[in-house]
């Protein structure tokens, strides 16, 4: 990386943690959640991005990290901090339960079987008394918009700062190997099955905490929108509009997006929706490697970019 | 038989061997002996067991008997632990790592390695070995044909720094004139100290460049010694050579 790359990526930073000391209101609320979908994006590149398991299973943890902090709140008077790695601990447990049965399948297998997690999850804790079955928790309410702002985006540092070790570390190697040929990676000697677990843990960490601090802010769950379904679908189409497999794809394809989306929604509010798809349709038509591809190869192909992609997908 | 390999400790050891899948037992009380710095030649025709023996050996699939390479018992260990022990797999359709260049490919086969200058030293030694990779050292190995990929896992595999190397279908749609580099290359490495079980279904190739064979039919052995002898044994002859 140049030391000019370095000096913008902490410029947008400083920028992005200035915000809350000049934005409205409505900017900061609006960034809060794209932080903690551009953690979610990032999270979910660990295990889909690198490690090539497109994982439908991600909102699962996100659930789990909000039902850590609501219960370790609601239930037994904890604190906050107290919550967020009773989550982390609930979303580790959980990767690891079920991660080593559902990493075994591959390709479409894993990603119809973590889907279904997800649909499971909302019917079990809707029945779980401690979780407050199918009425959902109350949190006591903080109005702290710059704490929840200034959280999620120091969350965002983090989860950005380990996908950068992973392109750096043995381990990160290994996840890359068992994307590109999972066979090939066993014969070298990668523990597969261990490395698998710990990246769908890892992913899964990121997702519990930003799952943990998002309940804390909206100060209510409940079964249906802790385990949401869609929420795992945005962060799979942030993670791959950006570009899947790299270290700040996901982030800008996370905030570009939701910036779109917020703007269209706002604007031109009939047919936002219909705008939205539009958009990633486009994106991935157009560039299917997201744009962290574009920006690598645009200044070498220019607009044949945009053709060749075309053509690749004979339509 | 040999006199010479009964007075040296052997590298691998497999005792009574027995392996299926599932209920279906394949490898029945399969004996096997390795001594250090040898090619020895596991032939026989299709479905005899030759991959089911080394899925077991690289501890991929379970089994019962004996298994010890250089004092170690690798029957309680798992496919990575096998692989950190020394015993390493060129594997069949070779499984290259297709969108990444020939010397990351290389590079991988030396992930477990931590000593960097003798990985570098390695790596120099392959681009010897193997000009045609020198050539393509920035090449997708995807892109590359098939006798550059067979070099390619071969390379990736001794890499590794192997005490044996196992080599599954090497020839299988290759040239002749590239079997026959790779089987140059399989002597040079031998000498250098490495020992290579060759499985192969191209009977008079394995036996001709190895120093040992056994032949499997059926999930048993039913011939074993030195590759000069099989060769000649009427037996083999008429049922592999078609002589």
């Amino acid at each position: 990386m140049t030391a000019l790359r370095i000096i913008l990526i902490l410029a947008a930073l400083a920028v992005l943690a200035a915000v809350p000391w000049f934005g409205s209101d409505v900017l900061i609320q609006f960034g809060i959640n794209a932080l903690l979908l551009a953690v979610l994006a990032q999270g979910w590149n660990i295990i889909g991005g690198y490690t090539g398991y497109a994982s439908f299973g991600n909102s699962v943890f996100y659930g789990l990290g909000s039902y850590g902090v609501a219960i370790a709140m609601v239930q037994w008077h904890l604190p906050f901090a107290v919550g967020l790695a009773f989550g982390v601990v609930l979303a580790v447990a959980f990767a690891v339960l079920l991660g080593i049965p559902v990493l075994r399948l591959r390709g479409h297998y894993f990603a119809i079987a973590t889907l279904a997690l997800a649909q499971v999850m909302t019917a079990i804790v809707s029945n779980v008394e401690l979780a407050g079955q199918n009425i959902g928790l109350v949190l006591p309410p903080l109005n702290n918009d710059r704490l929840f702002y200034e959280l999620s985006l120091g969350l965002l540092v983090l989860v950005t700062l380990t996908v950068f070790w992973l392109t750096r570390s043995r381990f990160g190697f290994g996840l890359i190997a068992i994307r590109e040929n999972e066979e090939g990676a066993e014969v070298m000697g990668v523990n597969t099955t261990l490395y698998k677990t710990l990246a769908f843990a890892l992913s899964g960490v990121f997702s519990a905490l930003a799952g943990g601090i998002h309940a804390y802010w909206v100060t209510f769950i409940d079964p249906e929108s802790a385990f949401d379904i869609s929420l795992n679908v945005k962060m799979i189409i942030m993670a791959v509009f950006g570009g899947p497999g790299t270290v700040l794809g996901p982030v800008v394809g996370a905030l570009s997006l939701s910036a779109i989306s917020e703007f269209l929604s706002s604007e031109v509010t009939s047919v936002a929706g219909l705008f939205f798809g539009i958009v990633v349709v486009a994106a991935v038509v157009l560039m299917p490697r997201g744009l962290a591809d574009v920006f690598r190869r645009f200044r070498k192909t220019g607009w044949r970019y945009f053709a060749e992609n075309i053509r690749a997908h004979r339509l | 038989m040999n006199a010479k390999p009964a007075v040296r400790e052997p590298l691998l050891d497999v005792r009574a061997i027995s392996a299926g899948y599932g209920g279906m037992p394949v490898l029945h009380d399969v004996a096997l002996t390795i001594y250090p710095a040898e090619i020895v030649a596991l032939v026989g025709s299709n479905g005899a067991g030759k991959t089911t023996l080394l899925r077991t050996l690289s501890r991929v699939l379970s089994a019962t008997g004996g298994i010890v390479m250089n004092g170690h018992d690798l029957m309680p260990m798992t496919s990575d632990q096998v692989f950190a022990a020394g015993l390493v797999q060129v594997p069949e359709g070779r499984q290259l790592f297709d969108r990444m260049s020939v010397q990351d490919n290389l590079l991988m086969g030396a992930y477990r390695r931590t000593d960097r200058a003798a990985v570098a030293r390695d790596l120099d030694r392959m681009y010897t070995m193997f000009p045609r990779l020198s050539e393509r050292r920035r090449q997708l190995a995807g892109s590359m044909s098939g006798g550059e990929q067979q070099m390619c896992a071969m390379a990736r595999g001794l890499m590794a720094a192997p005490v044996l190397l196992m080599i599954d279908e090497m020839s299988l749609g290759l040239a002749p004139v590239i079997v026959e580099q790779l089987m140059d290359v399989l002597t040079t490495i031998r000498d250098e100290g490495v020992t290579v079980l060759l499985v192969e279904q191209d009977v008079n190739l394995a036996l001709s460049t190895a120093d040992r064979g056994y032949v499997m039919e059926t999930g048993r052995v039913v011939h074993s010694g030195p590759a000069k002898q099989l060769i000649d044994d009427p037996e083999v002859r008429r049922a592999y050579l078609g002589l």
